[in-house]
């Protein structure tokens, strides 16, 4: 249980390690396969966040949870402005769909748990989601990225998941 | 005599226009109220410690692209939510001071020094 759901919560990290050597790899992913990416991450935390909402009773979870429904919202608003404003689309690919695939392994796992055992999992989970997400922008996607808007983009949703990755470590932090 | 007298006048003149001075600088202390801007940006505060007076405006920006609070700790005040872009102010009333943050985004803190 505990390997299974290490590798389903690090499921980016264990891509990011082995990629090169399948086919697909996230640096070769291109901007819209990228702006995708990032947009599926953000939707599956503000599944994460709704799911908290359902079941948390801790009004520090809960704050947290409503934070990440705000601020990804935020984010992909920003992003979907930007895509329109290019003339482009988001494109599907391999990382959007092992993210979601993990996700639903998460929702499955959480949403049997409740109280302190909910509350710990939920926020262990948000705070390596936002590690491995944040590896992935700051050292892949950033680097590789070819339009500039989309780059200054990820940029500043970079710093904001930073802050959120703080924000979980100290709900991380003071749950146990 | 006439110098006596004159002496007279002339410490007269000086400590009435010394007095004139300080009563003129306690006015400009507690004269017209001062508008404060703190900008939010980066997940900041800016200033971090703002000195403000009684009767003074203080008006938060958000220059972030996720909304942010400026809220007191001890829950006092609070200037509201802002949006991206958004501004909202408060103005400055006798004991409020103090150390406030952002609800959302509580590591964001900053501090009110009522002077």
């Amino acid at each position: 249980m505990k390997i299974h759901t290490f590798v389903a919560t690090a499921g980016i990290a264990v891509f990011a390690v082995f990629g090169s050597a399948h086919a697909e790899s996230p640096a070769d992913l291109n901007d819209l396969e990228i702006a995708h990416v990032a947009y599926t991450a953000d939707n599956i935390d503000i599944r994460y966040a709704h799911l908290a909402l359902a079941l948390s009773e801790s009004s520090e979870v809960r704050e947290f949870a409503a934070t990440m429904i705000r601020d990804h919202n935020a984010v992909n608003g920003q992003a979907l402005a930007l895509l329109e404003k290019l003339g482009a689309q988001p494109q599907d690919n391999f990382l959007s769909q092992q993210l979601i695939a993990n996700s639903i392994e998460l929702v499955n796992e959480m949403s049997a748990l409740r109280g302190a055992d909910f509350d710990k999992r939920y926020a262990e989970n948000e705070l390596a989601y936002h590690q491995a997400v944040n590896d992935l922008v700051e050292n892949t996607f950033i680097p590789n990225i070819d339009n500039g808007e989309v780059k200054d983009l990820f940029g500043a949703g970079l710093e904001i998941f930073m802050a959120h990755e703080n924000h979980a470590q100290a709900v991380v932090n003071s749950l146990n | 005599m006439y110098r006596r007298r004159f002496l007279a006048s002339l410490v007269a003149a000086v400590a009435a226009t010394t007095a004139s001075l300080k009563l003129n600088a306690a006015s400009a202390s507690s004269g017209a109220p001062v508008s404060h801007t703190v900008k939010i940006a980066n997940f900041a505060f800016s200033p971090a410690t703002l000195s403000v007076g009684v009767g003074d405006r203080v008006t938060w920006i958000n220059m972030d692209i996720v909304p942010h609070t400026a809220t007191a700790d001890d829950g006092s005040w609070d200037a509201g939510e802002l949006g991206p872009n958004e501004r909202k102010e408060i103005v400055v009333t006798e004991g409020l001071g103090g150390s406030y943050y952002c609800r959302f985004h509580p590591a964001m803190t900053a501090k009110l020094d009522l002077v």
